[in-house]
Order: C-alpha cells, then structure tokens, then sequence
C-alpha cells in the first residue's frame, strides 16, 4: 500500500491512536462538523456503493462513514463467511458485510475508537443484526482468534497505523489459510519527508 | 510491495480514485499524489 513513500515514521504510537481516536470522536458524534477527507453519503457515492445498499443503512452509520475505498468492488461476501472488519468506524461497511454473510455468517467489527464501536452496536441493533461483534482493538492486535476469519474487510485504516507491516502479519495471523483481504486505502505516489512523517497532525487532519 | 513481503498473494488493486478532491485535504493530497485504493489479496493455503 502506501509503505515506501511513506516509509518509517518516528511518532509515538500513543499519542497518534489519541490524536486519531480524538478525531474519529468527533466523526462518529457530530459527522457534520466537516473534515479534511469527505463523509457520509457522497463519499460512498464517490466510492461506488450501489445507492440501494447505501438506503438499507441507519442514516447515523451512514453520515459517519469514512474510507478511501470499498472492500465490496471485489465481490460480496458469501453467505455463511466470517468477516473481522479493521478499524469499523461508524459500521457502515461492517453492517453491509452483516447482511451479505447472513445468519449463519459472523461480523468482529474492531475498533480502537470507543463512540465508533457504539454507533456501530448501534446500527446494527437497530437493523435486527445478530452476526455483529464489536470489539474494542487495534489493527496490530486484533482480539480474534489464529485462523478465524475467511475474509478481513478494512477501509481507511491501515494509513493510520506507523507499523503497517505489522498489520499485514497480524491479518494473517487472523485469516484461515486461503482467506483473503478486501481492503480500502490509499497510495501515496510521491517520496513524502520525514518531518511530514513525524507530523502527528498531518496523519488524520 | 509490502503485501508480499508479509507474505500474502493473488494482489489486486482496483482503479485508483482522487477520493480527496474537493475535499479540506486537496492540497497536501495532491502534494504527495495520494488516491484511494480498494486492494485484494490472499492467505496463501
């Protein structure tokens, strides 16, 4: 993903998760304030939901979204399939995995943030889903089992995280052998400076 | 790729989208010609 333009970043993991869970506060209780990266229903237009599946949603998961991309442009989900959602945020993407994997499927929605987890309880209480965990969690240290999941859905994360390899090892860990990744991100094309780098706040805005 | 180097296979990515245009963070995106990515990848059996 982005891993070589960005590279090693010298920033104290603590105080980013504060400074990213502070803002990511803000998105899931007050999604109109405005932000540096787009929210909510255009960005999930911009990002190829179909508008159907955007309308199944509780309109409050719905203002709280925030990603880069759309774990579902691959293919959804199978019925049946278990899925451990990275950093959920507001669920918009955890409630849409819900109903694909159905009944007999199982969503771990993770998220470090803890007004993200409740909207995403939430929301899925409020649709009658049942295959929705939510967990408190970070990426490099997810509270699911070795070899759980068929599928780890994930979107707009995994930028936020200065150790990205230890991301990807900890999916693995995470996945059955065969399972697969489906994840939004971005990619940053240019060499960025290391005072950029180490610029906490250049990390989420 | 750092996919790979954890070991992961089968990596696609979709089309690239300029998700911040328009957005409060255009200008630093577009310093560092950051877009969105949706990727696909595999735990090998």
């Amino acid at each position: 993903m982005s891993a070589n333009p960005v590279g090693v970043a010298r920033v104290d993991r603590a105080v980013l998760r504060r400074f990213i869970a502070d803002k990511y506060a803000e998105v899931a209780t007050n999604p109109e304030l405005g932000f540096h990266f787009h929210t909510g229903r255009p960005l999930a237009q911009m990002l190829g939901y179909p508008g159907e599946v955007v309308d199944r949603l509780p309109a409050a998961n719905v203002r709280s979204f925030a990603g880069t991309g759309n774990p579902f442009l691959f293919g959804d989900l199978a019925p049946g399939e278990r899925v451990v959602d990275v950093g959920c945020g507001a669920g918009f993407d955890a409630l849409i995995a819900a109903q694909q994997v159905g009944s007999n499927g199982r969503v771990v929605a993770v998220d470090m943030t803890a007004e993200m987890r409740s909207k995403t309880a939430d929301g899925a209480r409020g649709m009658g889903l049942t295959n929705v965990e939510v967990r408190e969690g970070f990426a490099e240290s997810l509270p699911v089992d070795d070899g759980w999941a068929d599928v780890i859905i994930s979107n707009g994360v995994v930028n936020l995280c200065p150790d990205k390899r230890a991301v990807f090892k900890e999916m693995l860990r995470v996945l059955k052998p065969g399972g697969r990744i489906q994840i939004g991100d971005i990619l940053v094309h240019k060499e960025v400076p290391q005072d950029a780098k180490d610029d906490i706040a250049l990390w989420s805005g | 790729m750092l996919l790979e180097q954890t070991g992961f296979a089968d990596i696609v990515m979709s089309n690239e989208v300029d998700v911040f245009s328009g957005s409060k963070h255009e200008s630093d995106a577009k310093e560092f010609d950051t877009r969105g990515v949706t990727v696909f990848a595999r735990k090998p059996r």
